[in-house]
């Protein structure tokens, strides 16, 4: 428990934060505390925003994932404190219009437009219908008071570290962390300098040649890494003037290594299973791999290729789905039944 | 690459999924029980794209334009339900149908119960005195 805890910090704190904010957020009937509540729940988003998604680089790309994940979860708190449901309903929309926002970010503009289309014009507005059709009368009881909020937000919370504490474990590199930075400063050295204030100077006679202990340190953390193209190290640190060109180049190459080796997580599949091609080049071959640029007539070629029974069926789910939402909501005449 | 990574909208994809939850099990409407539920699959759609993006692969995205096909047909036949459910019971209270649960289960009684009403107040009344007179005809048309 203490082990999970000190491992895990940085993923239950924020999540026990946040979700005692959610807690006091819920609807009930005296609202003494929806103020702190509010308080404590920009609090818990502002600390997973510190610890658990933290970026260096400031780019457009990270302001605007910020942005957009930030407006999500904030609009997922609002809808769940709404006591009225229309106003719920329009901060789903938000929710909704956020996500669109992410899938941008991750080059999926047909999905984005059809997403804006499906839930934030069709499924959002029936939603306000429904809630005009059955609400005529203003808000009713049920609105004002939550079920079991304790119990739920314990289960919320229980569910939400398993997620992230499982999501930190596969893709965390906090463990090269210190290794990295050592190896970012080489990459960027220019002159011989630089290489001495991290390295050291080597042994001053030459037939003292010293290995560095940082080669043996990336040998042990990256096994995957070309062995002996890290022994090169050790030569180039040892020549006299010192080799910097090749040097920065050796851990250019180990950086790009650790940035696509812990890109996609520990968890790779194995790679002699057969996977189809159509949808771009199969998850088990080696290589970061570029979506097409044509995102609609790569979606297309997907679609009737790899998942075209897929399509079949989910066409006949969407009739089945309309005549069943007709026969359901429509009004018997009396004494029909 | 690019400087936000996977694990990032993965964190994202998985609070959503969890507020979702939190709010599926804590509300009582059932709309906006039914919006939370929404919110999880936009969680799980995020996922999918998200790996659709870093392994340069179109599955994820087109699983999402599957999740978004069941989700329109989910929404259509959930809100005829609600309609019917509100017809019977007046209310779309989701503890209104507790008589669905498992016969040996005790019912759950709320913790806070809501406040009574208040109280019609009598308000003192004059006695009508004496026949109501005739209304003009263009006083009452307007009326």
């Amino acid at each position: 428990m203490l082990d999970f805890l000190s491992e895990y910090w940085s993923v239950v704190f924020p999540s026990a934060v946040g979700i005692a904010g959610i807690y006091l957020l819920l609807p009930r009937l005296e609202k003494r505390y929806r103020i702190l509540g509010a308080i404590i729940g920009a609090a818990g988003l502002l600390l997973a925003g510190l610890l658990l998604i933290g970026s260096e680089a400031i780019l457009a790309e990270t302001i605007l994932f910020y942005s957009f994940s930030g407006l999500a979860i904030l609009g997922g708190g609002l809808m769940l404190s709404q006591h009225n449901p229309v106003h719920a309903a329009l901060s789903f929309a938000l929710v909704v219009l956020s996500t669109c926002g992410l899938f941008l970010l991750l080059a999926a503009p047909f999905l984005m437009a059809a997403t804006i289309i499906v839930y934030a014009g069709a499924i959002v507005v029936t939603f306000l219908f429904v809630i005009m059709l059955a609400q005529q009368a203003g808000m009713t009881s049920a609105d004002q008071r939550s079920r079991e909020p304790f119990l739920a937000c314990l289960a919320g919370f229980v569910l939400l570290i398993a997620l992230l504490s499982v999501l930190q474990k596969t893709y965390s590199s906090t463990a090269l962390d210190a290794l990295m930075a050592k190896v970012d400063a080489i990459a960027r050295a220019k002159t011989e300098v630089d290489l001495v204030r991290i390295l050291g100077r080597p042994a001053q006679n030459p037939a003292g040649n010293r290995s560095l202990p940082l080669v043996d340190e990336v040998k042990k953390v990256l096994p995957s890494f070309d062995q002996d193209k890290v022994e090169n190290a050790n030569g180039y640190w040892n020549e006299r003037p010192m080799n910097v060109a090749k040097m920065a180049a050796l851990f250019q190459d180990i950086q790009k290594h650790v940035e696509h080796e812990f890109q996609l997580g520990s968890l790779q599949p194995p790679a002699n299973l057969p996977l189809s091609p159509f949808s771009g080049p199969p998850p088990n071959k080696e290589g970061p791999h570029q979506l097409p640029a044509h995102n609609v007539a790569g979606l297309g070629r997907s679609l009737f290729t790899d998942y075209l029974l897929a399509v079949e069926l989910a066409g006949t789910l969407l009739l089945v789905a309309s005549i069943g939402a007709i026969a359901i909501a429509a009004r018997q005449r009396e004494g029909l039944r | 690459m690019s400087p936000v990574s996977l694990h990032n909208f993965l964190a994202v994809g998985a609070i959503l999924f969890a507020l979702g939850a939190v709010g599926f099990l804590a509300r009582r409407n059932l709309i906006i029980m039914f919006l939370s539920a929404e919110m999880m699959l936009q969680g799980v759609a995020l996922n999918l794209v998200a790996f659709a993006r870093y392994r340069g692969n179109l599955q994820g995205q087109a699983f999402t334009l599957f999740i978004l096909t069941v989700a329109a047909c989910e929404a259509a036949i959930a809100l005829a339900l609600i309609l019917m459910l509100f017809r019977r019971r007046k209310s779309l209270d989701v503890s209104l149908w507790q008589d669905l649960r498992e016969p040996e289960l005790e019912p759950i009684v709320d913790e806070e119960p809501l406040p009574a009403p208040p109280e019609p107040v009598e308000l003192p009344r004059l006695t009508p005195a004496g026949p109501e007179p005739e209304h003009p005809r263009e006083e009452a048309s307007h009326v």
